[in-house]
């Protein structure tokens, strides 16, 4: 019989049910005398692995209900013959992938094709661990916890560009092309839309940045960031960008179906689509993951009296209702051409996530009451307005240049 | 000391083949590969800041320009450079090995200074330091960054703006000159 | 030999590499290769005397090379950008071509 200690009354508790693998291996590894640095590698090597475990049988359902609500919504079933309902569709996914023909062009360069999938998959499990999910459960909690996911992201960049380039055929390489423009374009709202969160609570800590979200205005309002003047702006713009930062519709064109095949994946089969398939929506699960915490304060629960409720509950449904989101917009909004979503994110994105930073500064200056809402909601509005008329002008085609039909 | 013996033959060899490789693309990325290993060297250093500002900016701006140009203009194959390569290594060593040797003796004459504890940055004390002694040179970069975003919006619009279609400027050129420049692929 | 010699050695070999690019490489992007190495060889010496040298309350090495790292990237989109618009105009980058100012 392994001896409790004092702390694990609560080992059993729903609050603290993330932690279970931790601290059994924790505690195993100590009863048996294994030395210090060795019982906290292990514990640490079952807190990555509990992640992994959640997000990739996270990912494995996530596919198939895109397949289902997709379906839903246009107007027919969508896999329903692996199983009761068809739960057992990812797993009929993974037999294939496993068990297809891996095939690398003859152009393509070996090495580089080969690590690509693995260079795509590495910054989302990365970014995956500076999240805080619950109260006591952030596999990692880095004091620059948003710098080093922020850091991690751009590696995905050139990982797609590697891809692109090593299958050594032209849809690969156009799709790396606006895979690379894209994601460079958005990162820039991203990160200033970040930086007003920052601001206001003075810390890159994201666990620091959750509890500054607690407490509730008006007695039932949530101290969340997505109610504040400056938050609306920046977390709607967080929102826009993080579909485009994950290559979702409507900002899909670098695996524009239509188009050019599926743009750097193309030239890749089995296992290795299986990897970019998996990095793509770990990458989604990271980038919700991180909105959720900036904006919709992490795993704090939205109503005074629910916190009996586990954290990572909240966190999650949080987490499920903005994939959901997502999944939805995918099923509404056709592709946006390239040269509108430069602009939009250039001339629309950029000057309005700037604005949000003065707005921020302001709002937190001015008491971040009332008062400061009447002084920044018409320094948010006006610009939108303007930008949106400006736009509403602008949306028509640009004329286009025949080179070689004049 | 041991990350730091292992980190730095790692760094020079993929700068190494940063600078020697006939591949413009495999250079790009070796030197992609040599700036996160350098990022991981200051991480290592107890640097944290610096380290992740370095990924984040080498690695995932710099190193990504590089390559999104040389996808642009797309180098053709480097049998060229290969044959050329012993006529152009000549000056290009005998100018460089002075510089390595003499940066060598003055690393090995000055008196090194040992401490024993390793300084940490806050980010509080960074940011302090950063917008009160160092203000109006932030001021001056921001200035900078502004310019050069402009100035790089205007120079990719220079072509666009200036009318003439891209085949009738290439038509002219060939039509002009006498020598013979190898069709680009 | 102590840390900050390995570490001088190695900005010192990795600035003589950076050197080395910008000399004899055919290609100006190559070029610019060579640039960010040198770049980054003095970054590297920064840091190393703020690790290894004697105690410095105004974190001047670090925020050296912050400001290095921003200047380095703001060089590199300029430097590419005129790259590329030679190449618009010329459609070459080899740098022994482009040795008249008649354009």
């Amino acid at each position: 019989m392994l001896p409790l200690a004092a702390s694990d009354a609560s080992l059993f508790s729903p609050e603290f049910l993330p932690r279970l693998p931790q601290r059994l291996v924790e505690m195993i590894l100590t009863n048996l005398g294994a030395a210090e640095s060795l019982v906290s590698i292990a514990g640490f090597l079952a807190a990555a692995g509990t992640v992994l475990a959640v997000f990739l049988s996270a990912f494995a359902l996530l596919s198939l209900i895109e397949r289902k609500i997709l379906a839903r919504a246009q107007n027919r079933i969508g896999p329903n013959r692996a199983g009761w309902f068809g739960i057992l569709q990812p797993v009929a996914d993974g037999i294939k992938m496993l068990t297809k023909e891996d095939i690398v062009p003859a152009k393509a360069e070996r090495l580089l094709h080969l690590l690509a999938p693995i260079l795509i998959v590495l910054p989302s499990i990365l970014a995956l661990g500076v999240i805080p999910y619950g109260r006591e459960w952030t596999p990692l909690p880095l004091e620059l916890g948003l710098l080093f996911f922020f850091a991690v992201g751009s590696m995905t960049e050139l990982a797609i560009f590697i891809a692109g380039w090593a299958s050594g055929s032209k849809f690969p390489m156009l799709g790396a092309m606006r895979a690379i423009s894209q994601m460079v374009s958005y990162e820039l709202p991203l990160m200033i839309c970040a930086l007003g969160v920052i601001m206001v609570s003075g810390t890159l800590s994201l666990p620091r940045i959750v509890e500054c979200q607690g407490g509730f205005h008006l007695g039932f309002i949530p101290a969340w960031n997505l109610f504040t003047p400056w938050g609306l702006v920046a977390g709607l713009l967080f929102y826009i960008c993080s579909i485009a930062e994950a290559n979702r519709c409507p900002f899909d064109l670098p695996e524009g179906e239509s188009e050019i095949v599926a743009g750097h994946m193309t030239e890749y089969s089995g296992f290795k689509y299986a990897l970019f398939f998996m990095g793509e929506y770990l990458g989604l699960f990271a980038i919700s993951g991180l909105g959720i915490t900036l904006f919709l304060g992490g795993w704090q629960a939205p109503l005074p009296g629910l916190d009996f409720v586990p954290s990572w509950i909240w966190f999650f449904g949080k987490l499920a209702l903005v994939i959901f989101s997502f999944l939805w917009i995918r099923a509404t909004y056709p592709r946006v051409r390239i040269d509108q979503l430069m602009r939009f994110a250039w001339l629309c994105m950029i000057p309005m996530s700037l604005l949000t930073l003065p707005a921020a500064a302001i709002w937190h200056f001015t008491g971040r009451g009332a008062l400061s809402w009447v002084v920044t909601v018409p320094l948010l509005a006006v610009p939108w307005i303007i930008t949106a008329m400006i736009f509403n002008r602008r949306l028509s085609p640009a004329t286009r240049h025949y080179h070689f039909a004049e | 000391m041991i990350p730091l013996l292992i980190l730095s033959p790692l760094i020079l060899l993929a700068a190494l083949g940063a600078v020697w490789m006939a591949r413009p693309v495999h250079a790009a990325l070796l030197l992609a590969l040599s700036l996160a290993l350098n990022a991981v060297l200051y991480l290592v250093m107890g640097a944290d800041f610096i380290g992740l500002v370095q990924f984040m900016v080498y690695v995932g701006a710099v190193a990504v320009l590089i390559v999104f140009s040389l996808l642009i203009t797309r180098p053709g194959d480097e049998a060229e450079e290969l044959r050329r390569r012993p006529g152009a290594l000549l000056p290009g060593v005998a100018c460089t090995l002075p510089v390595l040797a003499m940066v060598l003796f003055t690393v090995s004459k000055t008196a090194i200074l040992e401490t024993g504890n390793a300084p940490s940055i806050s980010m509080e004390s960074l940011g302090k330091t950063l917008f009160t002694s160092h203000a109006p040179a932030v001021l001056a970069l921001a200035v900078l960054l502004t310019a050069v975003m402009i100035g790089a919006a205007l120079l990719a619009r220079g072509a666009h703006a200036s009318g003439l279609p891209r085949s009738a400027s290439c038509e002219t050129k060939t039509a002009d000159e006498t020598g013979s420049e190898p069709p680009i692929s | 030999m102590t840390p900050l010699a390995l570490l001088l050695t190695l900005s010192s070999a990795l600035f003589t590499l950076g050197l080395f690019a910008v000399l004899t490489r055919r290609n100006a992007i190559l070029v610019l290769v060579g640039i960010e190495l040198m770049l980054n060889a003095a970054n590297i010496n920064f840091i190393a005397f703020w690790r290894y040298g004697p105690p410095d309350p105004e974190l001047a090495g670090p925020v050296f090379v912050l400001f290095s790292i921003a200047i380095a990237a703001a060089e590199a989109a300029v430097g590419l950008a005129i790259i590329l618009m030679v190449f618009r105009h010329t459609r070459s980058t080899d740098l022994n071509k482009l040795d008249s100012l008649h354009g």
